[in-house]
């Protein structure tokens, strides 16, 4: 509590219509000071809504905003920050081309003489937040060569600076591995004992209980309840959040591996101007029909690589032998991968998957519009049979085909996406990190759904930066440290422990 | 979900039917304020005359279009204009027995052939373009930016050259086209706005009926994306490039055929501009993946008609107003657009001492542009100075309020 005994926060009646959506109706909250509090449902519940409103990013909303009893009205994200308020994006909202000092002091740049800009008082202070962040980057170091991890300690880093005492976390662990979870933890313990509030935005039951004194649920922008940690239960959270019961979910028991679909040999990616020399280095295995075969390893591992090269997208033309369905193939271009039935969903959703400018239907059909009709030209009654099927089939939730495709919520987008390749009738489906940004509910289904795809003949390979995910999609895990494979593991082997010790062995040698 | 009628967002059918109120708007003003009202007295010969630019620029702002809307831009239409246009005149004149300057009456075989190396020179600059962009990876900025410079530099030294040769004496800066099929399109407006139309509604269904329109416009919204969808981008880029570049060419030819000239000093200057201004007032992004045939038409007959009823209004030549009116009518286009999008926000026009700066630099270049009009306007000749200091303050006061105003409010 706060000396005069306001909430530190106090939202009443916030009501935020889009056209089309009420992104949240009537939702009141209070948060105290100093605690942490967790607000957490499905995707398109309302949460980013929401902190958007906190955070100044959206200034027309109805309703009212106390700041320790103050009525505030931002005008934008300045207004907020002047107020004490941070937030950290889900995507971080860094200038790449900047060091991490300059990231960290943008728009407030240190000035010393004449006004000039003083980048060595800069530098000091960055370090010192750096330092008190567990982070040992140089404050140089230009922000597109870190890593997500230390990325988002910027940010962070950023807000200390700003002296807030509001911290606004959005989703972050969704893009991070264990050891860089772990360290946030940590930093996260430092900030609640200097005082700081922090709002953590997450779907992670697991996270959610480790971390928070209180916890909000929120449902199709209405405020479901706010529950103490201590008097709940991650089933209890879980079912606000969905609205019904989640059946724990056991796959793998009738699936049946069939023949070998894709064999892998001696494959290498080389990385011209780097130390390591190669991306990826001596990876064999092979692929058989009906398998889900996973593929762990830290960020940086080449797990990403590793998919770019069988779908004939990688930056370097790789080297060793690549077999589907028993012939050699060598592919330069994406689009002699979709040919021979390979399809990839990639990681980066807005980035390289989605035509944000297109709607729902076009985004779907882009990979088979040849398919529709005749001589170059559409069938767009065709395209739009075949796009309604696929809604239907993977049951997308959306207002219609010409709804545009930033209206759906992130677990939908994926779908939409998924079904982008399903409908090129693909053998193999390379899935990379397919649930990063999507919400529980979402991410059952689509476990479901690869599930099915398996079922009916496919093989999928995927990747994952959450252990107990490919622990339940996967048949095989394949384990890659810094290019090279160095597990293997059948669906009994493998257990988290194994997987994280077989992901950082090369890390340790080189060490 | 059953109507596939998709390529066409509300926003989009919004900005056409804008458009084509704010031309009719135009069009009334200008019939009624004209003292000539040579609408109203000439109805056909306006039209016509009308109709012949409109149709030169629209000829070549779908080719810019289609590249704006696959995410790039090509600033050299202008210069590929100029090139193409002597290219065609230079190729009859080589072929042409007579031992002049002068394209005089020669075949329909030699005609042909200036026509087809005019296609064909527009074609090579595409590709020129397009392998600068996608194997030398320059930026489409520069890579066109240096054809706009070059390419009119090298049509000057190509007319020159063929000229000297010809004739065994000092080379010209122009050669004249007598040729009778280009005297005969001259005299016949229609076949400039069949071509346009044709050229219209071959790109209308290339946009919005074509896998490859569809991979455009996907290249345009998400290049990345795009790529790992399987579309060929390389192969788009050369595409839409070669299109422009060839649309330019055949507005070369027709500007040949209008001006009985092939002048790589003055043809097409500029015009480049124009074309990118028609497609950007019509609705295209520049940041790509967004644009409707229709709107890049709408788009060029605004602007034409903009600076049609300015050349009326004013009577003294419109190329003086040209490039001013392209400017203005891009800002005010693209502020509305912005404006429609960002609906809401309070953003402030004049913030902060920039704001306070700008006030008086658009208030007195709006009055002197007043000034420099009405000078021309024969009863108000002699007061047009006192005129554009009382139109420079009120405008001052206007804007001084908006700005007093949105800072009011923002309390």
């Amino acid at each position: 509590m706060t000396a005069n005994g306001h909430p530190i926060i106090s939202i009443s009646s916030v009501t935020k219509r889009f056209p089309g959506v009420t992104a949240l109706a009537d939702v009141a909250l209070e948060v105290r000071a100093g605690e942490l509090h967790a607000i957490c449902g499905e995707n398109g519940a309302g949460k980013s809504t929401l902190m958007k409103i906190l955070s100044g990013v959206i200034t027309d909303y109805e309703g009212e905003l106390l700041l320790a009893g103050r009525a505030v009205r931002f005008k934008g994200t300045r207004d907020a920050e002047a107020a004490g308020i941070s937030i950290i994006h889900q995507e971080l909202n860094l200038v790449e081309q900047l060091s991490a000092a300059a990231n960290i002091f943008l728009g407030r740049e240190i000035r010393g003489w004449l006004m000039l800009r003083d980048d060595r008082a800069m530098e000091h202070a960055a370090s010192r937040l750096l330092k008190e962040l567990e982070c040992d980057i140089h404050p140089w170091q230009i922000a597109a060569t870190l890593r997500i991890g230390d990325q988002q300690l910027i940010e962070i880093a950023k807000a200390l600076s700003l002296q807030s005492d509001i911290l606004i976390m959005d989703e972050p662990t969704s893009a991070l591995t264990e050891a860089e979870v772990s360290r946030l933890y940590r930093v996260i313990e430092r900030l609640r004992k200097r005082g700081v509030t922090i709002l953590y935005i997450s779907h992670k039951m697991d996270e959610i209980f480790h971390l928070a004194d209180r916890i909000t649920v929120l449902r199709d922008g209405r405020l479901v309840k706010t529950l103490d940690r201590a008097g709940t239960t991650p089933n209890e959270v879980t079912h606000l959040m969905v609205g019904r019961e989640i059946e724990s979910i056991d796959f793998g028991g009738e699936r049946r591996a069939g023949e070998v679909l894709l064999r892998v040999e001696h494959l290498s990616l080389p990385w011209p101007g780097h130390a390591r020399g190669w991306r990826l280095k001596d990876v064999s295995f092979e692929l058989r029909r009906g398998e889900v075969l996973g593929i762990a390893g830290l960020m940086g591992a080449g797990r990403t690589e590793l998919l770019e090269c069988l779908f004939g997208a990688a930056a370097e033309p790789p080297q060793g032998r690549i077999e589907l369905l028993g012939r050699s193939v060598a592919f330069r271009h994406p689009r002699e991968a979709r040919a021979a039935g390979i399809g990839l969903v990639t990681e980066d959703r807005k980035r390289l998957g989605l035509f944000a400018a297109m709607n729902v239907g076009e985004n779907i059909s882009i990979c088979t519009l040849r398919e529709t009709g005749a001589g170059g030209f559409i069938n767009r009654t065709r395209e739009w049979q075949m796009a309604a099927e696929t809604v239907q089939r993977l049951a997308v939730k959306t207002s219609g085909l010409a709804a545009p495709i930033t209206s759906l919520s992130g677990g939908n987008q994926q779908k939409c996406i998924i079904g982008r390749w399903l409908q090129t009738d693909p053998q193999v489906l390379l899935l990379d990190d397919p649930t990063r940004g999507v919400d529980v509910g979402a991410k059952a289904e689509l476990y479901r759904l690869i599930d099915g795809l398996v079922k009916r003949g496919i093989g999928v390979i995927m990747t994952s930066s959450e252990l107990p995910e490919l622990l339940t999609v996967c048949d095989r895990i394949l384990v890659l440290s810094e290019g090279r494979l160095t597990a293997s593991f059948s669906r009994a082997e493998a257990t988290e422990h194994k997987i994280m010790e077989a992901a950082t062995l090369g890390v340790k040698k080189a060490g | 979900m059953s109507a596939p009628d998709r390529s066409s967002p509300l926003l989009a059918r919004f900005n056409e039917l804008a458009l084509i109120v704010a031309i009719v708007i135009v069009v009334a003003i200008t019939a009624a304020l004209d003292s000539n009202h040579s609408y109203l007295t000439q109805p056909l010969t306006s039209f016509r005359d009308i109709a012949r630019n409109v149709a030169l620029l629209g000829i070549f702002a779908v080719g810019s279009a289609v590249v704006i809307i696959a995410g790039g831009i090509d600033l050299s239409s202008g210069s590929v204009i100029a090139f193409s246009g002597t290219v065609c005149a230079t190729t009859m004149l080589i072929l042409s027995p007579q031992p002049t300057t002068d394209v005089g009456n020669v075949g329909a075989v030699v005609a042909t052939c200036g026509v087809a190396a005019a296609l064909l020179s527009g074609f090579l600059v595409g590709t020129l373009h397009a392998w600068l962009i996608t194997a030398v990876r320059l930026p489409p900025f520069i890579a066109t930016l240096a054809t706009l410079v070059g390419l009119r530099s090298f049509a000057r030294a190509l007319c020159g050259y063929i000229t000297a040769r010809k004739v065994h004496g000092s080379g010209n800066t122009e050669i004249n086209v007598y040729a009778d099929y280009f005297t005969f399109v001259r005299e016949h407006v229609w076949i400039y706005g069949t071509v346009c139309l044709a050229l219209a509604a071959l790109t209308w269904l290339l946009l919005s009926r074509t896998v490859l329109g569809r991979h455009i416009y996907a290249l345009g919204g998400n290049e990345q994306a795009a790529r790992l969808s399987g579309i060929r981008t390389d192969s788009v880029k050369w595409f839409a490039y070669c299109f422009s570049a060839m649309t330019a060419a055949i507005a070369g030819i027709f500007y040949v055929a209008d001006q009985s000239v092939a002048s790589p000093v003055t043809q097409g200057v500029g015009y480049e501009l124009n074309a990118i201004a028609a497609a950007v007032v019509g609705g295209c992004s520049l940041q790509g993946g967004i644009g409707t045939l229709p709107g890049i038409i709408l788009g060029v007959i605004f602007l034409r008609v903009v600076i049609d009823s300015v050349a009326k209004l004013i009577k003294s030549g419109s190329d003086i107003y040209e490039g001013m009116i392209v400017g203005i009518v891009v800002v005010i286009a693209v502020t509305f657009s912005q404006l429609r999008q960002n609906r809401g926000s309070s953003q402030q026009l004049f913030p902060g001492l920039l704001g306070s700066i700008a006030i008086p630099t658009l208030a007195s270049l709006i009055g002197l542009i007043v000034a420099m009009t009405i000078a021309n306007v024969p009863y108000l000749k002699g007061s047009d100075a006192w005129i554009g200091l009382g139109v420079a303050i009120a405008v001052f006061l206007l804007l001084g309020a908006v700005k007093v105003s949105q800072l009011a409010n923002a309390k």
